[in-house]
């Protein structure tokens, strides 16, 4: 039997990657203090596959066939695309995958569960896996089922919806037959903005909404995360704020319990999320 | 359905370097070569479009904030912003101050599909 055995969430901010890869920043210090504990906490866990809640932005899904949620079910599969690597820096490279873990998270024989989930065999990650892979697991070592949800082109599933993917991953994943470690990762942001009026203030657009986020994590809060976190309130914390509900994802999974890690690290990007939840 | 086309056409710009230096060379003959692609489609997923005369125009003009109040998606419209106008035409400084004041008198106008 499979076992959820820790559950994180973490930015997948692509400049992040660009400004500490060459060294560390002053400003930057709480940042990377923040992803090397991430880091040696994954290692001390030994996580035998990572399964990943993340959202595409525009580089493997377009709006021409866009799915609300999907999972990757490839043996490998790249990562990081041209324009990630002009604009970020990040290079393209190969991620081992697990197909019989993505193949039974999506149902098995029959796509026959609560969420007729879109599938793909030949994914393509972006930075939004990416960043934190290479942040978590240097050595990009341990494969990862990407579950994409859609939350940069409306209509967003709702966030009772994230909530529930949680619910069912964690169901799904102690179904598994074989024995595996797994580490659930969420990647997103908390208010956030890009390509709007309050994009790159040098501080969050939204202070008050980042405070409720990071207490709903700290004290196991999915009622009340799910109840504050519709369109239009996100759109109000930032025109990118939607992949908060990747972490509402991450609560349930935890099974709604409170996160031992919970911050809002302060940066001229805007507070930046560090979620962690002990399964033991 | 023609806000889809503003977003696939930055989107087909910013994804291949090839697409992005004749876009920038010359932006009128890229546009007439994007709208002819959409007479010759190739299944599954056609290259080209059709844009409006004034999401032309903006595109042309690189209007961002016109292309914002339009509902263009914001994520496609800044890194196609940034792309297309950085560091040829301006600075990225200068590209988010502008960017940031040509957006405001928008608000935050619906960007669905």
């Amino acid at each position: 039997m499979a076992e959820i055995v820790g559950v994180i969430g973490v930015t997948h901010n692509p400049l992040m990657w660009a400004s500490l890869r060459a060294g560390t920043p002053p400003d930057l210090a709480d940042v990377a203090a923040n992803f090397d504990r991430m880091q040696a906490h994954v290692a001390g866990l030994h996580p035998e596959v990572i399964v990943m809640v993340a959202s595409d932005h525009f580089h493997m899904l377009m709006m021409a066939n866009m799915p609300a949620f999907l999972i990757g079910k490839a043996p490998e599969m790249r990562a990081g695309h041209p324009n990630e690597q002009r604009a970020f820096g990040l290079e393209t490279t190969m991620v081992a995958g697990d197909p019989e873990l993505g193949a039974h998270l999506l149902g098995g024989a029959d796509l026959a569960n609560d969420f007729d989930f879109s599938f793909s065999d030949e994914p393509w990650l972006d930075h939004s896996f990416l960043v934190p892979l290479l942040f978590l697991t240097p050595g990009l070592d341990i494969p990862v089922v990407p579950v994409f949800s859609n939350c940069n082109a409306p209509p967003i599933p709702v966030a009772a919806r994230f909530a529930a993917l949680g619910t069912y991953l964690a169901d799904a994943i102690a179904s598994f037959p074989a024995a595996r470690r797994v580490l659930v990762v969420g990647s997103g942001h908390l208010a956030h903005e890009l390509g709007g009026p309050r994009q790159f203030l040098g501080e969050s657009p939204d202070p008050d909404f980042d405070e409720k986020a990071v207490s709903w994590m700290a004290r196991g809060d999915v009622e009340g995360a799910v109840a504050s976190t519709s369109f239009l309130r996100l759109t109000e914390a930032g025109n990118e704020s939607y992949q908060f509900l990747n972490f509402i994802t991450c609560l349930a999974a935890g099974g709604g319990r409170p996160a031992v890690f919970a911050e809002g690290t302060p940066t001229r990007f805007g507070n930046l999320p560090f979620f962690s939840w002990e399964m033991t | 359905m023609s806000r889809y086309m503003v977003n696939k056409l930055m989107w087909e710009v910013d994804r291949s370097d090839d697409a992005l230096a004749s876009f920038k060379k010359d932006t009128a003959a890229f546009l007439d070569d994007w709208e002819s692609l959409a007479e010759r489609p190739v299944p599954p997923y056609p290259d080209g479009g059709h844009l409006t005369d004034g999401e032309r125009a903006a595109v042309e003009a690189r209007d961002y904030g016109a292309l914002y109040a339009m509902g263009a998606n914001p994520f496609l419209l800044w890194q196609f912003a940034r792309s297309v106008s950085v560091p040829d035409e301006m600075g990225i400084d200068d590209l988010i101050s502008s960017f940031r004041e040509s957006a405001a008198p928008h608000g935050y106008p619906d960007f669905a599909t």
